[in-house]
């Protein structure tokens, strides 16, 4: 187990020079006035990669430590959130989610749900106002407020 | 916890005060709003303010335009966008320019995003190309260049600010294909923009430079360079009157850029309509002259209907001519 | 001669005008020091601001090039505070910055930042005052085949990074200029790894690239350390608020090399404040890290980019009011701006505009004293953002990368993106790489490929044009050298000290 983490990383760059090497190989060119065109770069860092890869193989480092169990589940339900509030950013507008997702990573780090929930409420209004008003900056309202206020 | 009692009313006040801000935002109409398919700074940025700075200084517009920018796929994500996401918006209009048709014909937009897509609103302002060299280059006319380039196409070193099927590629493509020297058989160097290109020129990297005209005013002037030919129908006038045009000078090759919007697909016909007039407007007030000039623009006046055909014939030709310079099947 | 000097002080030092300086300082500090809003936005959110005001150009002008050199100084403290930087000119900044921070130093780095960014935004600006025609006409020389060798240069001062471990570094910078064909070849137009994906079009953005890498991966390092409890995330308290003179001192030469490189880099058009920095730390690095200290918070290490960075703003104005020709992202649309009050900057403007070029070198000078009164006593401030508690820090790193990258594109994909290179960014520090070699593979790499192909299109592709000129001969022979010198003097040192230091 040691010595894995290099050893599967040196793998997985072989696979992405492979995939490189095969992707910039099979590119369309109707024609280039350089001699090189766009090709030519690609291949060789595929090729410096693979190399590079090989005696990464050989030689690896130390592997660090993985993270597992309970902090792999924190992890990715924190990316989970992350791309929550990418998804919803436009739609449920800035301060819903903003609020919401500012109050489950509080929580993630360790703040108390009631903390938790005035922080996040807090940051969402103020980070609101200050982009708004301060620096002029437009965010996204939401599309669900429209029909709830009646506006045209 | 004695605290207790007091910490729900915080989040009483501050639930009510988002909710309150969220409606006070959203009770002002929305502001009309140009989207530049860029980042900021670059021409389409320019198009966009010179409307939103134009309307509200004639005040037809009743709140001041916001600008934003929307870059990607040189302007496809933006024609993504108006096509899918905000068809019907009324006070919404892109900044486009004789790339956007380009790009439109060479199916760099996506093959299932065609001319018709969305309604094309109007222009503005138009800029020509513009054959450019060195005060001390070899050639005195557009003739000569052209003749030492039939001679061999090699020996000539042009550069300009994009890449193969760019605008100003095209330009250079143009005037090969007038003296039937292969496209192909040039010596080209693209550049990252105008501005490196321009200074490859200055530094003598580069001999010909296929620029845009009202944008080397400032080099004109100081007579570090010398305009072998305006890309335009006839002569321009003012500080331009003594540059001729390659027409006149036998060979047929025109490259206008105009700047000009177009909206999203379902908007309505009255909302289409009151904008072609509102611009139909501006482009007559003094004050939007001014404007114009200084943003190094010749006037071009098509608007709604008229545009839109316009625009459709010009991609309908670039379809043919990249066909004609080998650049599509 | 200097007329137009005298006559722009007179402008700029009027009420307004030294207002608007002021103005534009401290939103440019600001602007800067919200990872990913920076200065182009900054301008961009102001600019239409300055012409509703109906603000004359010179005070416009001077407004926004407040913002652009304040936000070089803002773009440092989120790089130190946080190991996010600000902006791209901010990115060597984290190197030896963020650890000063994790040993209490913040308050002292903070203003050793602005220290260094005041001398080299003056070096450059006295730079621009003197020479500007003159460097104009030097900088066009620059053609493809030099800018290639200056690359090349680039790329064999980054081998004193190599450090603990040169495979991973070498491989982390081979990794950045792969991410760098993603997009239109800009020589073909053909598209490179797309995927048919519009947004990718266009290359990865830099700020898209530079959030994701350094803010996304942030979070969840710092999640794990918040569950493990251990020492890594932990930060030393805050001790000391002012840099010493001693420290400014200890770094002086460091300063004075990184401000001559970063103005020189500058006036290039087509390089900026990342390149800048980038040479000036790795070159500072080749010069005086002889313990290794480099990477570890050493002080030098972040004065240098400082420097840079402020030096690089400044001299991107010379191509800028000498020949029309933006050098940086953020003087194009400084051009843009003077285009609406119907300026056209260029070889002319010097003798036709001497109120507005005068004016605005005016308040580049005053503006620039203005940052450094304003950031020292700030660094205090600033410093205490570490004493924010994790639970609410980290959802304001997450709020600002959304907004920063939102606000750049309006667009979901580019927020995706972001996430998405956030993950790669993690996997790569859990991997024992340092991001910064991906970073300047990124940077480097585009403009390498770039101008090789665009010099082997002048010459036909005959490979001799990359040494004809002797500014690309310098550059080969000073990449040589930087690459040599340091494994012989290490073979000469160990040959005749073999007891070691």
């Amino acid at each position: 187990m040691k010595l894995a983490a290099d050893r599967v990383l040196s793998l997985l760059l072989l696979g992405l020079a492979a995939f490189v090497a095969v992707q910039a190989w099979q590119l369309q060119v109707p024609f280039s006035y350089d001699p090189l065109g766009p090709k030519a770069v690609p291949l060789m860092l595929a090729g410096l990669l693979a190399i590079l890869a090989v005696v990464l193989f050989v030689r690896p480092g130390a592997s660090g430590e993985w993270p597992t169990g309970a902090l792999l589940l924190r992890l990715v339900f924190t990316m989970a959130v992350l791309g929550f509030y990418a998804a919803l950013f436009i739609n449920l507008g800035f301060l819903v989610t903003t609020a919401l997702v500012s109050i489950v990573i509080a929580w993630l780090f360790g703040a108390t749900p009631l903390k938790a929930v005035v922080g996040g409420l807090l940051l969402a209004l103020g980070s609101y106002l200050l982009f708004t008003y301060g620096l002029g900056i437009s965010l996204p309202t939401g599309s669900w407020i429209e029909p709830l206020l009646g506006s045209d | 916890m004695p605290n207790s009692r007091i910490i729900p009313r915080w989040l009483v006040a501050v639930v009510t005060g988002g909710a309150l801000l969220a409606g006070a935002v959203q009770a002002q109409a929305k502001p009309p709003e140009c989207i530049a398919p860029a980042k900021p700074g670059g021409g389409y940025d320019l198009t966009c303010r010179l409307a939103a700075n134009g309307l509200q200084e004639a005040k037809l517009i009743d709140e001041p335009m916001m600008v934003s920018y929307m870059p990607g796929g040189i302007g496809a994500v933006a024609y993504n966008h108006l096509t899918g996401v905000r068809d019907d918006d009324p006070n919404l209009i892109v900044a486009a320019s004789t790339g956007a048709a380009l790009n439109l014909a060479l199916g760099k937009f996506g093959q299932q995003h065609k001319v018709d897509d969305v309604r094309w609103l109007g222009a503005l302002g138009v800029d020509y190309g513009a054959v450019v060299v060195r005060k001390d280059a070899p050639w005195n006319n557009l003739d000569e260049l052209m003749k030492a380039m039939k001679k061999d196409p090699s020996s000539v070193v042009i550069g300009a600010g994009g890449t193969i099927g760019s605008q100003d590629w095209m330009k250079a493509a143009l005037m090969a294909k007038a003296d039937d020297v292969d496209p192909r058989k040039l010596r080209y160097v693209s550049f990252e923009g105008g501005g490196e290109a321009l200074a490859a020129l200055l530094g003598e990297h580069i001999q010909v430079f296929t620029g845009d005209l009202a944008e080397l005013k400032p080099q004109l002037d100081s007579g570090e360079i010398r305009i072998l030919a305006a890309l335009s129908e006839e002569r321009m006038g003012g500080p331009y009157a003594d540059i001729p045009t390659a027409k006149e000078q036998g060979y047929d090759v025109e490259w206008p850029i105009w700047r000009g919007y177009y909206m999203g697909p379902n908007v309505s016909d009255e909302a289409y309509q009151q904008w072609a007039d509102r611009l139909r407007e501006l482009n007559d007030t003094d004050s939007f002259k001014k404007l114009r000039e200084g943003r190094g623009l010749f006037p071009m006046s098509k608007f709604g209907d008229d545009f839109h055909q316009y625009v459709k014939k010009q991609v309908a030709d670039f379809e043919q001519l990249a066909k004609e310079v080998g650049l599509t099947q | 001669m200097f007329d137009f000097l005298i006559q722009g002080f007179g402008v700029a030092l009027t009420p307004l005008n030294l207002g608007l300086a002021f103005l534009g300082a401290l939103l440019g500090t600001l602007f800067g020091a919200l990872p990913g809003i920076g200065p182009i936005n900054g301008i961009a959110i102001l600019m239409p601001l300055a012409y509703t005001l109906g603000l004359p150009a010179e005070s416009a002008l001077i407004l926004l090039a407040g913002i652009y050199t304040g936000s070089e100084y803002g773009g440092r403290m989120s790089s130190i505070l946080l190991n996010v930087p600000g902006d791209a000119g901010a990115v060597m900044t984290t190197l030896d910055g963020h650890p000063l921070a994790k040993k209490g130093l913040a308050g002292p780095a903070l203003g050793l930042s602005a220290v260094s960014s005041f001398i080299g935004a003056t070096v450059a600006i006295v730079g621009l005052t003197l020479f500007a025609p003159l460097l104009a006409v030097v900088a066009v020389k620059f053609g493809p085949a030099e800018f290639f060798a200056l690359m090349i240069f680039a790329f064999a001062s980054m081998s004193a990074m190599m450090g603990k471990d040169p495979l991973k570094t070498l491989i982390g910078a081979v990794l950045g200029v792969l991410i760098s064909t993603v997009g239109v070849d800009s020589g073909t137009g053909v598209l490179r790894f797309t995927f048919d994906m519009p947004e990718l079009y266009d290359g990865i953005d830099f700020v898209v690239m530079i959030i994701g890498l350094f803010a996304v991966s942030e979070i969840l390092l710092m999640l794990e350390h918040a569950f493990r409890h251990d020492q890594d995330g932990e930060m030393a308290p805050v001790g000391r608020v002012m840099v010493k003179l001693s420290e400014v001192m200890f770094c002086k030469w460091a300063i004075l090399r990184s401000s001559v490189i970063g103005f020189v880099i500058g006036v290039l058009p087509g390089t900026g404040a990342s390149v800048a920095s980038a040479v000036a730390y790795t070159t500072e690095k080749r010069i005086s890290d002889r313990d290794n200290t480099f990477g570890t918070g050493d002080m030098r290490g972040l004065a240098a980019p400082e420097a840079a960075n402020n030096a690089s703003a400044a001299g991107s104005f010379v191509p800028m009011l000498t020949l029309g020709i933006p050098g940086s992202g953020t003087t194009a649309i400084l051009l843009g701006a003077l285009m609406l009050y119907n300026i056209n900057p260029g070889p002319m403007m010097f003798r036709e505009q001497p109120v507005v070029v005068g004016g605005l070198i005016a308040s580049l000078y005053i503006g620039n004293v203005m940052l450094l009164l304003l950031n020292l006593p700030l660094a205090g401030v600033f410093a205490r953002v570490l004493q924010v508690p994790r639970w609410i820090l980290v959802p304001s790193v997450a709020i600002l990368a959304f907004v920063g990258v939102y606000q750049l594109h309006s667009d979901l994909m580019a927020i995706y993106l972001m996430l998405v290179i956030g993950v790669f960014g993690y996997l790569l520090r859990k991997f024992g790489f340092s991001l910064a070699p991906v970073v300047l593979g990124f940077v480097l790499g585009g403009l390498m490929e770039e101008n090789l192909r665009r010099a082997l299109s002048i010459s036909g592709g005959d490979v001799a044009i990359l040494f004809q000129s002797g500014l690309s001969i310098g550059l080969w022979i000073a990449a040589a050298l930087v690459v040599l010198v340091p494994m012989f003097a290490g073979k000469l040192k160990a040959k005749f000290l073999p007891a070691g230091k």
